[in-house]
């Protein structure tokens, strides 16, 4: 009985896999205690008392759902602050590069090269800007852990604010490969065409961490709200 | 009506000095002399909730036993927010206690 109630708990955690162990073990070991704690019954109606006494696991796992999208969407915000600064620092050393091996960009690309440069810088900006409102508003306000539709609510605003965030950080980086095919498009490849290269795909990671961290919490919300509407019929 | 004061019930339970989920129920239970008695479940996201807030800190630790538990504790931050929450209820409670002193049993029309 105990093992089917921890198995029950922990696949509607299954969305986060980390989450899922810790409560298991903890759960575990609680219901190990109220059995051992219950003398007066024999060993099965101990169990089933235990269990009852806990409550419905779709219902604890749908409050253990709010806690853990709320840690996604904290992690979130301060990752896409740090993805920010290490494109940003990849695209300063991309174009040091450039100008310390005094490479140029072929004269036909120019033109378009400086509209695809003024559509990075836009988009970089805003990435910035709205990055660091939502890490602001994620720290500066600080909602009691209790007050689950404000809590719900403020995490929403930042999640959306850090999503719209990474969306121009995403047209940034995908301005700055195409940047950098402009640059590299008539140069042989040799040694010196690596540095940007390596800058490039750094970005490309960076930005993958992030739709990896954004498509995480996007899933864990439906299950939250999937486990919420469960429980409430 | 105790779900809303969840969160103080837990930091109240462990000011006594840190604890496993299981103990904070029974502190719990203690303390209130048995009249909170809460579907045990609801505690495990609270205490979760709370460390998530920077008020609880935890560790596995190996009981007697030689079983592994979660051990809950207040941080500063959470002794710091027991406080504000005590001095709070206190005022509450002292307000309502003085109306309900203050109050007429109505009468009845002859």
């Amino acid at each position: 009985m105990i093992r089917d109630y921890l198995d029950a708990l922990a696949t509607a955690l299954s969305f986060d896999p980390s989450l899922s162990r810790r409560v298991r073990r903890e759960v575990e070991d609680h219901l190990l205690d109220a059995i051992a704690a219950d003398a007066a019954c024999d060993q099965r109606e101990a169990e089933r008392q235990a269990v009852a006494r806990f409550g419905e696991p779709h219902a604890i796992a749908a409050e253990f759902a709010r806690v853990s999208v709320a840690r996604q969407a904290r992690s979130l915000a301060a990752a896409i602050v740090v993805m920010i600064f290490v494109v940003f620092l990849a695209m300063k050393a991309r174009v040091a590069w450039y100008a310390a091996t005094q490479w140029t960009m072929a004269a036909d690309m120019r033109p378009a090269g400086e509209i695809v440069l003024l559509i990075d810088r836009y988009a970089f900006w805003t990435s910035v800007i709205l990055a660091v409102a939502g890490f602001a508003y994620m720290v500066a306000r600080r909602i009691p852990p209790a007050l689950h539709r404000a809590r719900d609510r403020h995490l929403r605003q930042v999640s959306l604010l850090c999503t719209i965030a990474a969306a121009a950080l995403v047209v940034s980086v995908i301005s700055d490969g195409l940047l950098t095919a402009f640059w590299l498009r008539d140069a042989p490849l040799r040694a010196e065409s690596l540095v940007p290269i390596f800058s490039m795909a750094l970005e490309v990671a960076c930005v993958g961490a992030l739709a990896w961290q954004i498509r995480t919490i996007t899933r864990r919300a439906a299950c939250a709200r999937a486990l919420e509407n469960r429980c409430s019929f | 009506m105790l779900k809303g004061h969840l969160d103080m019930i837990v930091l109240a339970a462990l000011a006594a000095g840190p604890a496993h989920g299981y103990a904070v129920i029974e502190r719990i239970r203690h303390k209130s002399g048995e009249a909170f008695d809460l579907p045990e479940g609801t505690i495990y996201p609270a205490l979760h909730r709370l460390e998530q807030a920077g008020l609880l800190s935890s560790r596995w630790v190996t009981a007697e036993s030689g079983r592994r538990r979660r051990v809950y504790a207040l941080t500063r931050a959470g002794e710091r927010a027991l406080a504000e929450r005590r001095a709070v209820w206190q005022q509450f409670s002292d307000a309502i206690g003085g109306l309900l002193q203050g109050a007429r049993p109505r009468r009845r029309p002859a």
